[in-house]
Formats: C-alpha cells, structure tokens, sequence
C-alpha cells in the first residue's frame, strides 16, 4: 500500500439474503484511490453504487475482503475497527443528493455539529467554520437558517459541513443531482479544488455526464466487479 | 457543545407551546383532582375544628352523629357535665334539610344548639355578616353559598325563619353549606310530629314520642384530664358510645370518604397514566418528524448518546411546560367548581416530580426509535 494512497479495497465482496434468495451485489472488488483524487462511480441503477460507498463509509458491513482508509485497516472479513461513527466522524466527510442540513440549526451550527463532537473547542469549530463559509463565499450567511438559502447556497454549506471535520476522505452521493448544468459544474470543480489543496480523495457517486470530464477517474461497476477508465485532465480543465 | 433540544424546540416553538398547553390541561384536571380530594379533607374538618369539642357521646354502638343515625335524651348533658373531668357539655342536632330558595331548593345541613349555652359551633371568624342567633325561635344563620341575603324570610316546616347572620366556607363533611338554628327549633324540624300525625299515632295506639332528642352531646376536658380515661369512663357508667375528637376525625376522613378519596386517587392515577402515554406518542411521532436528520447525524458519525439527549431533554421539557400550563390552569378554573378545590404547593411538587419521571419513561419510545435508525437511509434519496 502506497502512503499516498486514502482508500484501498481487496476482494470485497457484498451478498444480500442467503441460499435460495442469495443475491451477489459487489464480487471480488479490488481498487484504490490516493489522496488528492476525485473519482466518479458509476452504474445502471441497482448495479451497487450506494452499497459500495456505504460499505467504504462503515456504514454497511461487507460480506468479507479488506477495506483500509489510509494507514488503518479497518475491515478485515469483519470490522476491525471497534467504532465504526468514530470513524465517520473522524475521517470521512459526506455530501449528499440533497443538502440535508439539519433544519433546526443555522448554517454555522450545522458546520460546527461535528467538529464539536470531535471535542473540537467551540471557537475553534467557529473559526474553522467561518473560513469554510468564506471559502464558499455565504459569510454572510453565517447565521441563516437552510430554508432561508437558495439550493446551490445549502449545497455549499453541505460541502463545507463534510469539510469541517478536516476529513481524509469524502464520500458524495449524486452531490449535483439537484442543481442546473452550470452549478453542477460549480460544484464538481469546488470539490477538485478541495481535493487538490487539502489532499482530500473524493468518490462521487454519480449519474449526470456533464461532471465526469472534471473527475480524475471513472470507476464504473460492471458486472459486479470494479472497471476504470482514466480521464486526461487537460482535455477538461 | 450545541444544544440539539433547545435549537428544535425553538424551530417549531408554536407546535411546541400548543402541545405542552394540551398536555398542561390534562395535568391541570390532575391538580384539580387531587385539590378535590384536599378540599374533601378540609371539608370534613371544618365543623368539627368549629365545635372544638374533646368529646363526642352518642347513641351505644353507633358511629354517630355523621357516619350514622344517633339520638340520645338532652338531659343527658347534664349528667356529662357533672362528671369527673369534664368541663363543658351540650346537646346538638344535625340534620340534612332542604330550604326553599327564589330560583331552586337548596340542600343544607342544620346544626341545632343551644343558644345560651357553653360550646358554640359559629366560628366568628367565619361569621361575615350580622350576628349570631339571639332567640330561641326562627331566627337562621346561613352560609353566603346558599345565597339568603340578610334579613330574608325562609319557610321552614310551620314557621317563617329571618336569616340574621352570614358565614363564609362553612359546609359539611359532605360539601353542603351549613345554617345555625337555635335547639328548641332544632328539635321540633327533627322530632316533632304535626298533629295530625300524632292524632293518627293515638289511633294506633303509639305512645306519643320525646321531642326533647339530641343527635349528640359534646364535652370538652378540664386541663389536667386525660380525654381518654374520662371517654372511658362515660362509656362505662352511661352505656353510650364516645370519641374523642380525633377518633371523630378518623370516622369522617377515613371512614366516611375513604372511598371518595379511593375513587379520586385512582382517577388521579389513571390521568396521569394517560399524560404519560400521549407525551410518549407526541415524542414519537416528534421523532418520527426528524428520522431523516437523525440518519444523518448518526451516518455523520455524531454519538447516539448526543442525540439521545436531545430527544429526552425534549421530553422533560414538554413535561415541565405542560406542568407550568396545567399549574395556570387548575388556578384559573379550581374557584368555579361547586366544591371546595384547595390546590396545596406540595401537590403540585409532587406532580412535577411524578411528570418529570413520566417524562423520562415517555422518552423511552423516541429512544428506541433513535437507537433503531439506520444511517444508511440518510444515503440514497
């Protein structure tokens, strides 16, 4: 495993029911991704997207292989590491299809949640937040609540939530399924920029073509096994 | 760390208010109750702390003269008082009547005494207004809830009464007001016939009956006595049944609205189970409402215990203002009910305490649906 590398997976293999009603879902997967790399997953609906990253993400078991996320293994025909949310919490930001921004917290105290669960001091949480929000250009709107931005301005914080845990991997479930052709875009290149100055590796599951150009890898699932195709970066950006 | 309870309630603090206002109502009926049941205690007690007697000498073998009929000869009064011990002792009547009123009857209990005599049942802080009886005959003093005015003429069996006193919170055990009449007058409303019926008793060969009949006497002990050795010894030498103050006590509070109380307790119980249940259903479908958030802190990585904090602050929360809603409640509404309502601070602390660990166990079923999400909804739509 190289040190450079932020998601290395060996053989995973993911079953559904048992016997008769046994349904095979990812078979003998084996990839990895450095940090710093933005990688699309894609696939025909039910081919395994979701229960890939989910199983990369601790949130669904495997059904055996190895899954490491950085230097640690933390699968290893069972889960190694004891508490899986830690992990979560510790190590992977995640982006959704929608915002899902707590609705009762404003935009600051979304992004300052997990960080202060992290044990994080609240200042500090609120200094990182800040920065994030600058980033993103919405300061301002600091201390809105969600249902008082537009949809790509919640997209944003949602992206600055998954950051706010200084995340080595970040986990996108059809981040711009909900946005118009030039905020996809928007979108796809914040996240390159991220992953490229915060060495971030980044896998996004993902349906729509227009962003594809602008991630470093596809990874597609065909045939219940892991297929990728490389993509020139200077052909896009 | 972030207050997750404190920020949703602020989200939707109208629902919130609307919510703990409904609970709040059903505990303020809880306080009410439980006021139902002290004023019922109070109730009991007031006539008997009017009369201030040591002891109460009735009818043998009777639990007279409230728990049951009691009659003993007047003149028996008399040979009280002459025993070792006693210092005072008069004769009294109680009687349940029904005084005709301008808009309907009203139902009273008529305590008869002694006028000139030594132990009088009017407590003057009670009397509010004109005086107390002065004549042997057809005067009343009533209670303002009967709703006589001073100087009224009330029509009682053959004669006219005049109302010339008013009392405040003077009732009965059984919460019915009380009026004051004189002995003499007492005595004939309870035990004298109308002539036609003692015609009719001649006729049958039925001795004319004593209407010089008391339904008690009561004494009160010199200073040095011990109550128990002189009710001893009235028992002993005149055949009669005695109890002492406290003894009398017990028959009206325990013997007499024990089941009352029962009955209260029990519905008392069962309301507070019923708060329980609904502050549980609203908990849940409040968490139901934030199923999606909840996948999403919990696939976020943010500890269950954070969360679950935040569900069960809620649910005290909605306890303690409902508890704070029901508390203005009960104190708007407990004057208009008929009977006496006493709404007493160590009820009320009783309640916050049983509501906080109802609250508690009512948080139990919003637990359970945090502990049971799964993370994985939060991903896929």
């Amino acid at each position: 495993m190289s040190k450079h590398s932020a998601i290395k997976v060996q053989n995973l293999v993911k079953n559904f029911g048992k016997d008769d009603s046994l349904v095979q879902v990812i078979e003998n997967a084996s990839f990895e991704i450095q940090k710093g790399e933005v990688v699309a997953l894609i696939a025909p609906s039910g081919a395994g997207k979701t229960t890939l990253l989910m199983m990369i993400g601790c949130v669904l078991e495997p059904t055996s292989g190895e899954i490491w996320l950085g230097k640690n293994m933390v699968y290893q025909d069972k889960w190694i590491a004891k508490d899986t949310r830690r992990i979560r919490r510790e190590k992977i930001g995640f982006i959704f299809q929608a915002h899902y921004l707590i609705p009762f917290l404003n935009v600051l105290e979304n992004i300052t949640l997990l960080p202060q669960a992290n044990k994080v001091s609240e200042a500090d949480a609120k200094k990182k937040a800040m920065e994030l929000l600058e980033y993103f250009e919405i300061a301002d709107k600091a201390y809105n609540m969600s249902s008082q931005l537009s949809g790509g301005q919640n997209q944003r914080v949602a992206i600055a939530r998954a950051l706010a845990n200084n995340p080595e991997i970040i986990l996108a479930d059809e981040p711009t399924a909900a946005l118009d052709g030039e905020r996809a875009v928007s979108v796809i290149k914040m996240l390159k920029k991220i992953a490229r100055e915060q060495n971030v590796a980044i896998i996004t599951v993902t349906h729509d073509e227009r962003i594809l150009p602008y991630c470093d890898r596809i990874m597609k699932i065909e045939n219940r096994g892991i297929v990728f195709h490389e993509i020139d970066e200077d052909e896009v950006l | 760390m972030i207050n997750l309870a404190a920020r949703d309630i602020k989200h939707t603090l109208g629902k919130f208010i609307v919510t703990a206002m409904g609970v709040g109502m059903l505990l303020g009926i809880v306080l009410i109750m439980i006021g139902v049941y002290r004023g019922m205690m109070v109730e009991a007690e007031i006539l008997l702390d009017d009369i201030s007697a040591d002891l109460w000498i009735v009818q043998e073998n009777t639990m007279g003269p409230f728990a049951e009929s009691s009659r003993v000869h007047e003149d028996l009064k008399n040979i009280i008082y002459v025993m070792q011990g006693v210092e005072k002792s008069e004769a009294m009547t109680f009687q349940n009547i029904q005084l005709p009123h301008r808009e309907k009857p009203v139902r009273v209990v008529a305590v008869g005494y002694d006028i000139y005599g030594a132990i009088n049942p009017i407590n003057q802080k009670r009397l509010i207004k004109g005086r107390e009886l002065k004549t042997d005959h057809y005067e009343i003093v009533v209670t303002d809830k009967t709703g006589f005015k001073l100087g009224e003429k009330i029509e009682l069996g053959r004669n006219i009464y005049t109302v010339v006193g008013i009392t405040h919170n003077t009732v009965s055990n059984g919460g019915d007001p009380l009026v004051y009449i004189s002995l003499k007058d007492a005595q004939e409303l309870q035990f004298l016939y109308s002539n036609k019926e003692i015609q009719n008793n001649i006729a049958r060969g039925v001795q004319n009956s004593d209407s010089f009949l008391v339904n008690t006497i009561v004494a009160t002990v010199k200073s040095g006595y011990n109550i128990d050795e002189v009710a001893r010894d009235i028992r002993k030498w005149q055949h009669k049944s005695v109890y002492t103050a406290k003894q009398q006590k017990e028959i009206l509070t325990k013997n007499l609205i024990e089941k009352s109380s029962k009955q209260i307790g029990l519905f008392t119980v069962i309301l507070v189970v019923v708060s329980t249940i609904i502050i549980a259903l609203i908990i849940y479908t409040m968490t139901l409402e934030k199923m999606k958030e909840i996948a999403i802190m919990k696939l976020m990585g943010l500890p269950n215990s954070l969360i679950i904090s935040m569900i069960v602050k809620e649910t005290v929360l909605l306890g303690v203002f409902a508890f704070v809603f029901g508390n203005i409640f009960s104190h708007l509404v407990y004057d208009k009910f008929p009977k006496l309502v006493v709404l007493q601070i160590p009820d009320a602390w009783t309640l916050f305490g049983v509501i906080i660990i109802a609250s508690i166990l009512a948080s139990f079923v919003g637990v359970k649906k945090v502990i049971s999400a799964d993370p994985a909804a939060a991903i896929g739509g």
